[in-house]
């Protein structure tokens, strides 16, 4: 099936995006359409991969440049950065890294500035900011939208509910808001064995599964691991009553509604029981998405939907960031580095993120993502979500420590989930050693009262 | 005894080392000297470079307090006897019928080695969904027999056991192929003895196989220990050393602590303290079997 | 005297048992790669063989199945043959050249020892040795680190074997005017011809099977075949059809690879030998 706009769709939508962003940009972006040296970016298999991967095609049919993909399995990638930054002069020109490991990059200084590259560069005002993972500033070591630029996002990915619509067409449901229609929603629909209310990813996850799960009902219910994260106030706020309320609503979720083996539930568990119908509703990120309209994937084909994640008493949503960044190291030759930053650049612009829609990935693009004639299509029916979910997207730390961090709450969490521990014993503990972490890394930070 | 010792045989013994000492030095004494220095420095990375600060024996003091390393070696001690134990006895077993039987004997040496050619990835990923507790073939069989799905991976005192099962599966054909190895190289004399009027298989194997075979038995045992003492594969795929820390080993716990983490500094304190445990048990190991077989 | 001939039913019982036991789950993985997804995660035992999974690995625009199975067949088929060979001359030298006592023990006791560093450590030490010497992304490069890997192994193995052979043999040869490397080559060798064969089977599956070092030592050019299974683990989607179609086709030379080592092999080193 050939996919895609033809390369006169695409020309003219990139002289037509030229044409309108031409006030606001100056003329040195554009003259970065020259010819470049052959670069190299390193990045990770994944479904939206394929999505990626012809859009760079496309990039070099336009432009007659060369790239070269280095592509690794999940884990694999981070290594090949890390090593690859660490040494003299670094194998990867363009670094593809994920929402809960770029903070190493950032904060070791391994990547530069993208004006320093090229002064004129400028983020597309459209480019969705990902709670500002995009800019750093190196002095207070936090993400200020006055900072540099350091990256430009790739990939969105961030968790959605994914339900079953043609059983809320069936049962005269609709579409939760609050976790506890969610809750009441799944009830309704819980038949186990033959099908789950709802599956939790609770396992104890490398790097995170059960954390990453229920990071949405921890903020939406107004928690939070420190207290000012942003103002550099490090205190660990992670075992107040508000985290309690998360987690204890989380555990009930599993027990009224859930699978009844939730503890040992990992993502790919939970895509196998929505593919073959057995759950009702998950909390799941956009990525995973491609798989359920797929025949040989899928035995739930059209029938799934995709909504925002739902929110808790303070009234907002909080889908956790797991999204993709395109970062470029000093260690490398300056020619490869402009060479990098003109992909980007062209990355960026409207023609080539509908492309990539187009292709398979969720575009990055909040104009694309809005855009309701694109939303007809019944094969970007998860768009509306995920257009809504852009203003409300939480990172979880900026940190590298936040790796050690996050090990405690897989394990912590875990046991909480598998009834080893009570739910304030499990804060309570995460508490304690986050801030042991924390101190031992010299950071400004302190504890709250423990739980009862 | 003396064999004589002309200028070639000198010459002899340094070319056949030559190689062997060579890579050792190059590539394994260097990266443990690096351990060790790591090991007792804090790491850190500003402006692309590394900034090593000294700290003494702070990282090897914190290993004390760490319990989840101490669950892990627990873990690993229990996942690597009974493990190996239990493969070195099917090893035995099997090695001893194949060479016993006449016919098939190509057949069934293939077919108990396939399980070691099968990439580890990917025996833990199928071996996953083997037990998966809603669609897995292991429950769907046992339904068969109307017992209730378990959840083999998901329950705290099963997991362990289960991952155990599947390395069982996996490295049971190693001690076969080393056994069978060992018996076929046994004089023919001795199969012909073993054929006298009145001995049963019990007693052949007591009196006869067992004393024989120890050396290679030994070896085999010492090895698979080893190795198994380095899982890896099976934990990360299969049940991330959850649920809870049931199944934590020392390989996940390290690869974590110095991959995922990058704690450099702490990863390398803990690798060289398990490297020391291991290595003082070895010895131990070495020195008993050193007793029981001769002249080694 | 009376020989009996001996009943092996207990015996074949007892390893068509097992042969089960080891056969059924293989069958299952060799089975995924011609299944759907969506087959193989609801667990259906019967289905309807699909080829896709074996078209996309093998003819997709995307693949790299071919370069990746000859790029692991040559490292694994000179890493196999550069340790046995070195194995064995060390091991000869270690059991027979009367080295001082302590030497043996330090080599032995080292492999022992390097042998539990876990691999991501090791990896980590050599990325910028070998970068430095442009090592990465090379076929000696990886062949050095699976000698480096699995040598240690292999001499105490082969050591272990060459232990077992009489020394009266070697004596008796000596009178007879043999020099040494004749001696390993037509005396030696044949009488170890098993555990010699049983070791380099070993040694060949473990470089064929090796990932941490494949993974972050090689680029395109030189990527093997576990690396390329393991880029089917995606994260939010695991092909599992694909990863068990790769390791099937990757069995093929094996597979052949044991069969022609237990015939031929066998055979052929042990032709010659004075018995």
């Amino acid at each position: 099936m050939k996919q895609g706009i033809s390369r006169r769709d695409l020309s003219l939508g990139a002289v037509s995006a030229g044409a309108l962003s031409a006030l606001a940009w100056s003329p040195s972006a554009w003259s970065q359409a020259a010819k470049q040296t052959p670069f190299t970016i390193v990045i990770n298999n994944s479904p939206w991969f394929d999505g990626f991967r012809k859009v760079v095609e496309a990039y070099e049919a336009d432009t007659g440049n060369k790239v070269n993909l280095d592509v690794n399995p999940f884990g694999g990638s981070l290594e090949k950065q890390r090593a690859s930054v660490r040494t003299k002069d670094g194998m990867f020109d363009l670094l593809i890294m994920n929402g809960l490991y770029y903070q190493e990059f950032y904060h070791g200084g391994f990547l530069t500035p993208l004006n320093e590259i090229d002064p004129g560069f400028k983020l597309d005002p459209q480019m969705v900011r990902y709670d500002n993972t995009v800019y750093w500033n190196e002095a207070t070591k936090s993400h200020d939208p006055a900072g540099k630029l350091m990256s430009v996002p790739v990939n969105g990915n961030i968790p959605l509910l994914y339900y079953r619509a043609d059983l809320y067409e069936e049962n005269k449901l609709k579409v939760p808001e609050t976790w506890d229609e969610l809750l009441a929603n799944a009830k309704k629909l819980h038949n186990p064995p033959k099908i789950y209310g709802i599956v939790q990813r609770g396992a104890r996850g490398a790097p995170n599964d059960v954390s990453y799960d229920w990071w949405p009902y921890l903020n939406s219910f107004n928690g939070n691991l420190f207290r000012n994260e942003a103002k550099g106030d490090f205190t660990i706020t992670i075992n107040s009553p508000e985290a309690k309320a998360a987690l204890d609503f989380y555990l009930r979720m599993a027990k009224e509604a859930g699978h009844p083996q939730t503890g040992g539930l990992a993502q790919a568990q939970i895509i196998q029981n929505l593919v073959t119908g057995k759950a009702a509703h998950a909390l799941l990120v956009i990525a995973a998405w491609s798989q359920m309209d797929d025949p040989a994937k899928s035995a739930v084909v059209g029938k799934l939907n995709a909504a925002k994640v739902p929110h808790g008493p303070n009234g907002k949503p909080s889908p956790v960031l797991g999204h993709w960044l395109a970062g470029i190291p000093k260690n490398v030759p300056k020619a490869r580095q402009t060479a990098a930053l003109a992909f980007l650049n062209w990355f960026q612009t409207r023609g080539s993120q509908v492309k990539y829609l187009q292709a398979g990935s969720p575009p990055v693009r909040q104009d694309v993502l809005s855009d309701q004639a694109l939303w007809k299509d019944p094969k970007n029916r998860w768009m509306a979500a995920m257009a809504e979910s852009s203003s409300y997207t939480r990172l979880m730390w900026s940190i590298p420590e936040g790796a050690q961090i996050g090990d405690v709450l897989e394990l912590r969490l875990n046991q909480a989930v598998i009834g080893e521990l009570t739910s304030s014993k499990a804060l309570n503990m995460i508490a304690d050693e986050s801030h042991a972490i924390l101190v031992r890394s010299g950071y400004k930070t302190g504890k709250i009262a423990p739980l009862a | 005894m003396n064999l004589s010792k002309p200028v070639s045989e000198l010459f002899w013994r340094r070319l056949a080392l030559t190689p062997a000492v060579g890579i050792f030095v190059l590539l394994s004494l260097l990266p443990l000297a690096n351990l060790i220095a790591m090991s007792v420095h804090e790491i850190s990375w500003q402006n692309g470079h590394s900034v090593w600060t000294f700290i003494g024996t702070s990282h090897y003091e914190r290993l004390l307090d760490d319990g989840l390393l101490k669950k892990g070696f627990f873990n690993t001690i229990i996942f690597s006897v009974i493990g190996v134990t239990i493969q070195i006895i099917l090893g035995f077993l099997l090695a001893w019928g194949v060479s016993r039987i006449s016919r098939g004997r190509v057949l069934y040496r293939t077919i108990f080695i396939l399980p070691i050619l099968v990439p580890g990835i990917l025996i833990g990923a199928i071996w996953k969904l083997m037990l998966n507790y809603d669609f897995g073939l292991v429950n769907g069989l046992i339904g068969l027999l109307s017992v209730q799905p378990i959840d083999w991976l998901g329950t705290a005192s099963l997991a362990l056991p289960s991952v155990i099962l599947v390395d069982i599966w996996h490295w049971t054909p190693f001690c076969f192929l080393l056994l069978l190895a060992g018996f076929e190289s046994l004089p023919q004399e001795l199969h012909e003895a073993a054929l006298i009027d009145g001995v049963t298989a019990w007693t052949e194997l007591r009196y006869i196989y067992i004393p024989i075979m120890k050396p290679v038995i030994v070896v085999t045992f010492l090895f698979r220990f080893m190795t198994s003492l380095k899982v890896f594969d099976e934990i990360y795929l299969l049940t991330g050393g959850g649920p809870g820390s049931s199944t934590e080993v020392i390989s996940y716990t390290i690869y974590r602590t110095f991959f995922t983490q990058d704690q450099m500094g702490y990863g390398s304190a803990m690798s060289v303290a398990v490297l020391f445990a291991i290595a003082l048990m070895m010895v131990l190991g070495f020195s008993m079997s050193r007793y029981k077989v001769q002249g080694v | 005297m009376k020989i009996n001939k001996k009943n092996l039913s207990i015996e074949h019982f007892f390893l068509i048992l097992v042969a089960c036991f080891v056969l059924v789950p293989f069958i299952w993985i060799v089975a995924a790669g011609f299944k759907t997804q969506i087959s193989l995660l609801q667990g259906e035992i019967f289905f309807t063989p699909n080829l896709a999974s074996f078209r996309e690995v093998l003819f997709s625009k995307t693949t790299e199945f071919f370069s990746n199975a000859w790029n692991s067949t040559v490292i694994a088929v000179i890493s196999t043959f550069l340790i046995v060979f070195s194995a064995t001359l060390g091991g000869y030298a270690v059991e027979r050249m009367q080295c001082p006592r302590w030497l043996i023990h330090t080599l032995l006791g080292w492999s022992v020892v390097f042998h539990m560093i876990p691999p991501i450590t090791l990896v980590a030490a050599w990325f910028p040795i070998y970068r430095e010497l442009r090592l990465d992304n090379t076929y000696s490069g990886m062949v050095l680190a699976h000698m480096a890997l699995h040598l240690p192994m292999a001499l105490w193995l082969m050591a272990n074997f060459i232990h077992d052979v009489p020394i009266e043999l070697e004596e008796a040869a000596r009178i007879d005017g043999c020099s040494t490397p004749y001696l390993i080559w037509k005396i030696i060798v044949p009488l170890i011809a098993p555990g010699l064969a049983a070791t380099a089977i070993l040694m060949f599956i473990f470089s064929w099977n090796e990932f941490t070092v494949a993974l972050n030592m090689t680029a395109k050019q030189t990527s093997t075949v576990p690396v390329a299974i393991a880029k089917f683990a995606q994260g939010y989607e695991i092909k599992y059809g694909e990863m068990a179609a790769t390791a099937a086709l990757a069995l093929i030379p094996a597979l052949l690879f044991l069969l022609l080592g237990q015939r031929h092999i066998v055979k052929g080193l042990t032709t010659g030998a004075l018995k």
